[in-house]
């Protein structure tokens, strides 16, 4: 079959009202849920399979995307907004976004949140389709030696993110590399730093540390002076996202985009890394470098890109491989799979007219994102003009909620709730959180990796430099910690 | 004082549902956890029995996936849960007859849980990729003495830990921890991935995470582990091999209680799972993703439990892979 | 407090916690099979590569402080808080508060525990609008309930009192 003939047969499978309606209705959902904290963009794709079981497979499958593309940007509003993240992949929106939401620029950052996503997304999706069969066999060449080195890699974005002082952001990253060593070892199974609890045994919640880290402190910032708000602007305003703005970030959002493409095609890594590393990518760029944490748009629009940009990528080891990249395309492989489709090479050939489909309906989602997200964008706004002394307290009820919801155990609220107060020493001892929370990703990543390794070489280190791959991002660690040393020394700024 | 207000308000509803007697089971939802992440195959059992499962209940069943420690924080959801009925237990292979095999720390044992029923059996195969030049047992057995063969799991205690060293043992490896490497990664899905790349050598796991793989022809299998063979895998079961013995090696999905769970609970339930399990779009459903369906009562179900644990237990003590500490 | 000042005081604290890590709880709270075939192999590796880093960068932050002349103070800091001790009562309390809900979330049930703890927080905070405050701290919990437990399907602990629908 030629490409015209695949289009298509995909367009008579996409070409009906319901198939754009459900795509529609995933957006809404998506965005709805991602806004949500604690009910992040994996949760809501999963609440929504069951839904799906009795659709026809396409349909099923457009409904699924569209939950997954909503909530990856649905997330931002709340990080923006309360400077809570609704989902993980928003968290280096915060960075930058919540600065904006105090100086009354909640709207123009909103708004170029939105439009880096749709940006990112649509270039995502072009990726997908053009690059599938491409990228996907260069993904399956990623074992764990490969993986340690792009992890290490990834850990130098903490000097990006440390703010005033280098020390203290390593400090930061320190203790979360030290605290998700709890749990049980990968290799050995025995306890590390459990004390016998069997909650603490699976390890220290993702979401109850990044909530705790984040939305605690401010609330606890509230009890030390409920007036310090007073007299700032908190109210929207009427701040718009202009086009200069636009024009301004494009450099940042296109590279962005493409960082998410790329990390997202490789299996395991997920949306979030991506997001910090567009960001700081873009802050170490722009000209506006030292503005960056302090309410610069074209933070948010790099981080929005790079989250975004992994959606459509993620699909691409999915479809290609069978290989689900992360836990939502694990889901979105079992919605494949009740529908007596199975994903990988022989898919391109058995089922075309579902992948030229798919790939339709992708394209159509960049567009209804963006009407979806205006909509929900002018929704959400008025929380901004809550009396902060009210919504506070909401803030914390529903940090409640949303941690619990996460993995159903009243022990993650008793997580987030320490970490807020760790969030809170550390913000009055000028401690950065955003390192901590990196290392506590990237950290279990890089141990088990680097394990994975030695037990495949029999603990000879050499593996770790086995091809390409693996000196291509040695090269980028060295070249990048070489820069950051030198700029720290050259600006006289001591390395503290 | 608004908050004595409140608390009036509390006092009152209190008084109220007090007087309300004990009702006949089940008279409010039913709280179903799920040790697992969403989308693993113990999330999808447990959501495709649930519709079904809701209908012959005749109330809500909340869905509650509670993750972590290989299955273990969840089970101790369970155990520590009041013995009413209301909370049960979406049971797995991993978390109830590995685990409690192999794991000396593991704050639960079987025990400390009533079984009212398995449902659902689970083939295991193993499969190296095509390119591998492995064609057969025998081929991997021979690499596998020459040296320098891995199998990947999806994480300490997991069935397919124990599955890889089950399986050479059984095929004559004298130490099979010794000669085979076993490489644990985060999850199943990761584990498949990386017998995919090269990472490791082969992998024993349920067929259903092997079908896609294998009907791609990216993996290859070797054999499976049940007596009958397994539609879409074409390779040789255990018996055409002469190890029987490895019949055991099976994963399964049932649902317990806490051990106190009173009998009349127990009843129900083997009536409520008779009719579930009859439905049909449940069973095509399942049996399109590679499950036998094999209703267990709770007598049948508890012996089964037993009689797996206590091979797998053994298995462990004679190759000392018991994890102390 | 200066850069200087803040320095030396990190310094010694995270050089006291990478002592700590290293002789009290990695040995104690670490648990490592006897069988280990390869020292980096070993589940305490990682753990004792991260307090010597701990303890690296503990006494770069001392050595720092000591050798640093940076002594000029923050200048976004407020010196002295205008209430005296009041912060540090509410502090307390909320802690207590947060105690509290730990407390009351298996017993009383989420829903019920949330409106105290909103009430409470508000009131804490001394906000501008109790009435506001009260409605908030009834619906919200309420809103929450029903949208997480019959929209999202998810199990909110209810407790041994009222149960809600």
């Amino acid at each position: 079959m030629s490409l015209l003939d695949s289009l298509a047969a995909g367009l008579a499978l996409v070409g009906n009202f319901e198939a754009f309606l459900m795509l529609f209705v995933g957006l809404v959902v998506g965005v709805v849920a991602g806004a949500i904290p604690g009910l992040s963009a994996t949760m809501a794709v999963a609440l929504t399979l069951p839904f799906t079981f009795s659709m026809t497979p396409i349909n099923a499958i457009l409904l699924l995307l569209g939950v997954y593309k909503g909530g990856i940007f649905g997330g931002s509003i709340p990080a923006i907004l309360i400077k809570t993240p609704g989902t993980p992949a928003s968290s280096a929106t915060i960075l930058d976004g919540h600065p904006m939401a105090e100086r009354g620029e909640a709207g123009r950052a909103l708004g170029m949140a939105l439009y880096a996503s749709c940006t990112a997304d649509a270039v995502s999706n072009l990726a997908l389709i053009l690059f599938a069969g491409w990228l996907a066999s260069f993904a399956l060449n990623f074992g764990p030696p490969e993986f340690f080195a792009l992890i290490l890699f990834s850990l130098t974005i903490i000097a990006g993110v440390s703010g005033e002082s280098l020390m203290r952001g390593a400090l930061s990253a320190l203790a979360g590399l030290l605290l998700a060593t709890v749990g049980l070892d990968l290799v050995y199974g025995t306890n590390r730093f459990t004390f016998g609890d069997p909650n603490m045994m699976g390890g220290l919640n993702f979401i109850a540390v990044l909530i705790g880290l984040f939305a605690i402190p401010e609330i606890i910032s509230m009890a030390w002076n409920p007036v310090a708000h007073l007299g700032r602007t908190r109210a929207l305003g009427k701040s718009r996202c202009s086009w200069a703005d636009y024009v301004g970030s494009f450099k940042s959002i296109i590279r962005g985009s493409m960082i998410g493409v790329f990390l997202g095609s490789i299996p395991g890594i997920g949306a979030a890394p991506s997001a910090f590393l567009s960001y700081s990518e873009a802050r170490r760029t722009s000209k506006n470098k030292d503005n960056f944490g302090k309410g610069e748009i074209e933070g948010v629009a790099a981080s929005e890109a790079g989250n975004n940009g992994v959606a459509g990528a993620t699909l691409i080891p999915l479809l290609a491989l069978g290989v689900p990249g992360d836990v939502i395309t694990a889901i979105i492989i079992g919605a494949f799979m009740v529908h007596g489709l199975q994903p990988g090479p022989m898919m391109f050939i058995l089922n075309v007219d579902i992948i030229y489909g798919l790939f339709i309906g992708l394209i159509v989602s960049s567009v209804f994102l963006l009407v979806v997200g205006s909509v929900a964008i002018r929704g959400f706004r008025f929380v901004a003009d809550v009396p902060k002394r009210i919504l506070m307290p909401a803030v914390l009820v529903l940090c409640i909620y949303g941690v619990f919801a996460v993995n159903n155990n009243i022990f993650d609220v008793g997580v987030m709730f320490v970490m807020g107060w760790v969030g809170y020493v550390m913000m009055r001892n000028r401690i950065p959180a955003a390192p901590f929370l990196i290392a506590f990703i990237l950290g279990p990543l890089l141990e088990d990796n680097f394990r994975q390794s030695m037990l495949m070489s029999g603990s000879d280190p050499i593996i770790l430099f086995r091809g390409p791959i693996t000196w291509f991002f040695w090269f980028l660690t060295f070249v990048t910690v070489f820069a950051i040393t030198r700029s720290t020394l050259r600006k006289k700024v001591p390395l503290s | 004082m608004k908050l004595r207000t409140l608390g009036s308000v509390l006092a009152l509803g209190v008084g109220l549902t007090a007087g309300a007697a004990m009702a006949e089971y089940p008279e409010r939802p039913i709280n179903m956890i799920i040790p697992y992440g969403a989308g693993g195959a113990t999330d999808i059992s447990a959501r495709t029995i649930a519709e079904p499962l809701g209908e012959a209940v005749g109330k809500a069943l909340v869905m509650a996936n509670v993750t972590g420690a290989g299955g273990a924080t969840g089970s101790v959801a369970v155990q520590n849960a009041k013995a009413d009925g209301y909370t049960m237990l979406f049971a797995r292979v991993g978390s109830h007859s590995v685990n409690p095999a192999m794991k000396a720390t593991l704050p639960y044992t079987l025990d400390d849980f009533r079984f009212v029923t398995v449902y659902e059996i689970n083939p295991v195969a193993c499969a190296v990729r095509p390119d591998s030049g492995i064609n057969s047992m025998d081929d991997l057995v021979a690499k596998v003495n020459k040296g320098g063969v891995s199998y990947s799991s999806s994480g300490v205690g997991s069935l397919l830990h124990l599955a890889g060293a089950m399986v050479l043992k059984e095929f004559g490896v004298e130490d099979p921890l010794g000669s085979a490497t076993h490489i644990p990664q985060q999850g199943g899905g990761a584990a498949a991935t990386a017998v995919l790349n090269g990472t490791a050598t082969f992998i024993c796991t349920n067929s259903s995470a092997l079908a896609s793989f294998v009907a791609n022809e990216q993996l290859k299998p070797l054999m499976v582990t049940t007596a009958e063979p397994v539609v879409g895998f074409d390779a040789p079961t255990a018996n055409d091999l002469g190890k029987p013995n490895l019949n055991q090696l099976v994963g399964w999905t049932g649902i317990a209680g806490p051990d106190d769970l009173p009998d009349d609970v127990a009843a129900k339930w083997g009536e409520w799972m008779a009719a579930a399990t009859a439905d049909e779009t449940f069973r095509t459903s399942m049996e399109e993703r590679g499950s036998v369906i094999e209703l267990m009562d709770p007598a049948e179900a508890n012996a089964f439990i037993l009689e797996q644990y206590n091979t797998f237990k053994a298995l462990v003590d004679e190759l000392g892979m018991r994890i102390e500490g | 407090m200066s850069e200087k000042s803040l320095h030396l005081r990190l310094g010694i604290f995270t050089c006291l916690v990478a002592l700590f890590l290293i002789f009290v709880a990695i040995p104690n709270f670490v648990f490592s099979p006897s069988n280990v075939g390869n020292i980096i192999l070993s589940p305490l590796f990682w753990p004792y590569v991260l307090a010597g880093l701990t303890g690296i960068v503990g006494l770069g932050l001392l050595a720092n402080g000591v050798t640093s002349s940076n002594d000029a103070l923050y200048e976004d800091e407020e010196s002295v808080h205008p209430e005296g001790s009041a912060p540090w009562m509410r502090l307390a309390a909320l802690a207590c508060i947060m105690v509290l809900v730990m407390f009351g979330l298996p017993r009383l049930g989420m829903v019920w525990t949330a409106m105290l703890a909103f009430a409470a927080c508000a009131f804490l905070f001394r906000t501008r609008h109790p009435i506001a405050a009260v409605v908030c701290a009834v619906i919200v919990p309420l809103l929450l309930y029903a949208f997480f437990a019959h929209v999202a399907g998810v199990a909110i602990p209810q407790g041994n009192f009222v149960r809600l629908p």
